[in-house]
């Protein structure tokens, strides 16, 4: 399997405040889900954006198939928890977004594609309402749309679902989930709830508080497989793994001040 | 239905008004009956070219308006982009800002004398200033998700400035331009007050010098009723092209 992402000895500093201290390294695989897991302000975030390109590495660097990441593109889209969708469009205005500034496909491509990826997420219906007129759960969709629509191999997921109540958080999991199962998605998705992470990833990272270090690293396709669903989720071997995840992120809290 | 009660709450007080005027409680000299006004404003309009003078200060504060909107909307966005600009740019602004326009009165009429020159400088003065820092604001506070979602899909610098940010803080600006509408009104009546021979400003100040005092209320309230028609259509607008808000 060719690594899809990499980091290469990558540091972080914002002036005084050092964001990742020890140089971290990692191989995304392609259509890997990756979970980064850690307490809020850790720096997981930063990590997760420095690979979008909003953020540059202090040291080292970051690979994108083996080339140098740059500048944000397309190639990978970003999923915010808030502001995730623009006002201002409507629900198909804002899939059609994400292919904006793609001079590489034609009106009609474009066209079929936001057509293709409303129907995707469950959101053909709502094409022509306005964001604050859909649900908190279905902005998240026409986010998730976007960043399909504009083609970006790699999608960025900052929390994308904090926000929402229990039931639409899990019916999004799963289906976030079959999507990145279907078209192939590298996926690396940012969360502090430890269930949603052992729920969704192939793999997570647990993050220790700022300056970020790592952890552990759970192979969580090994134990739970390819397939999230429901019922797996009520089982024993999903239990049992959470409970470990969770008890080593308590440990990474306990042991510093 | 709060419409019905603005509606009948005005009815009412001018009612009142009417009544208290008519019952002699007080000398018409210094506050006549809205119906002696009423009937100041028609033989205004009849003999004495108060559409015209409306019209006149209507294209004085529009041009003044627009000068300053024209100016401040782009030079605003430039404070918020670049640091450099904005720094170099806020002490001034901020000094000018604060000075009661006014003030500058006498500045302005040894600049532009007392000509349509010098009442459109006081005009975007009173306004220029404001707007610019409002629209630097706005920029600002624009959600920084969107700027990001727009260079997550390929977007350049340009295309984020116009196509996101600009139009993210459209609602705000729109909002601020009517509220600095409403200041231009004041500075103008200053400005005409001061040195004109035209323009509603002009008509009260003459009325007033004669003792006419139901004209004087009648060009005071034009003034109201062309604001708040203004208003009014602003407003209808700002729903009408924000719907989704």
């Amino acid at each position: 399997m060719t690594a899809h992402l990499t980091f290469l000895d990558v540091t972080k500093r914002f002036g005084a405040v050092e964001v990742l201290a020890t140089p971290f390294n990692l191989s995304i695989a392609r259509n890997e889900f990756m979970v980064f897991l850690g307490p809020s302000g850790c720096g997981k975030t930063t990590l997760m954006r420095m690979i979008g390109g909003l953020d540059t590495p202090t040291t080292g660097q970051i690979l994108l198939d083996g080339v140098p990441a740059g500048r944000p593109d397309w190639r990978r889209g970003m999923v915010f928890q808030s502001y995730s969708s623009f006002p201002w469009l409507t629900v198909a205005e804002n899939v059609a977004f994400g292919m904006r500034y793609r001079n590489d496909l034609s009106e009609s491509e474009k066209l079929a594609r936001c057509d293709h990826y409303l129907d995707l997420v469950g959101l053909y219906e709502f094409s022509d309402a306005y964001p604050n007129q859909v649900s908190g759960g279905m902005r998240q969709r026409v986010a998730i749309a976007r960043t399909l629509a504009a083609g970006s191999g790699v999608l960025l997921m900052d929390e994308p679902f904090g926000a929402l109540d229990a039931q639409r958080r899990e019916q999004l999991q799963i289906e976030l989930r079959r999507i990145q199962r279907r078209d192939a998605k590298t996926i690396v998705f940012v969360t502090h709830d430890v269930e949603e992470a052992v729920f969704l990833a192939d793999r997570v990272i647990v993050f220790s508080k700022r300056p970020a270090r790592v952890v552990a690293e759970i192979d969580v396709r090994s134990r739970l497989g390819e397939n999230r669903t429901l019922e797996m989720r009520d089982g024993v071997e999903f239990f049992a793994l959470r409970n470990e995840v969770l008890g080593l992120v308590r440990a990474s809290a306990a042991e510093e001040p | 239905m709060t419409a019905l009660i603005a509606v009948a709450a005005s009815c009412l007080l001018l009612l009142l008004w009417e009544a208290v005027a008519r019952l002699s409680l007080t000398n018409p000299l210094f506050f006549p009956a809205p119906s002696a006004v009423v009937l100041a404003m028609g033989h205004m309009f009849a003999d004495q070219h108060l559409a015209w003078n409306a019209w006149v200060s209507i294209l004085r504060v529009w041009t003044a308006f627009l000068l300053a909107a024209s100016m401040a909307i782009p030079i605003g966005i430039l404070m918020s982009g670049y640091r450099a600009i904005g720094a170099a740019l806020e002490p001034v602004i901020d000094f000018i800002r604060y000075l009661p326009v006014p003030a500058l009165v006498p500045l302005s009429i040894i600049w532009f004398g007392v000509g349509e020159e010098a009442k459109i400088f006081l005009l975007w003065l009173g306004t220029f200033f404001q707007l610019v820092l409002l629209v630097a604001d706005g920029m600002s506070r624009v959600p920084q998700e969107y700027i990001e979602i727009a260079y997550t899909v390929g977007a350049k610098p340009r295309q984020v400035l116009k196509d996101v940010a600009f139009r993210a803080m459209l609602p705000d600006l729109v909002d601020n331009l009517r509220v600095t509408l409403g200041w231009c009104w004041t500075y103008l009546i200053i400005a005409e007050i001061v040195a004109a021979d035209s323009g509603l400003g002009f008509v009260i100040w003459t009325a007033r010098r004669y003792m006419k005092t139901p004209e004087v209320m009648a060009g005071v309230v034009l003034i109201g009723i062309i604001g708040l028609v203004t208003d009014q259509l602003l407003r209808a607008l700002h729903r009408h092209a924000f719907r989704y808000l």
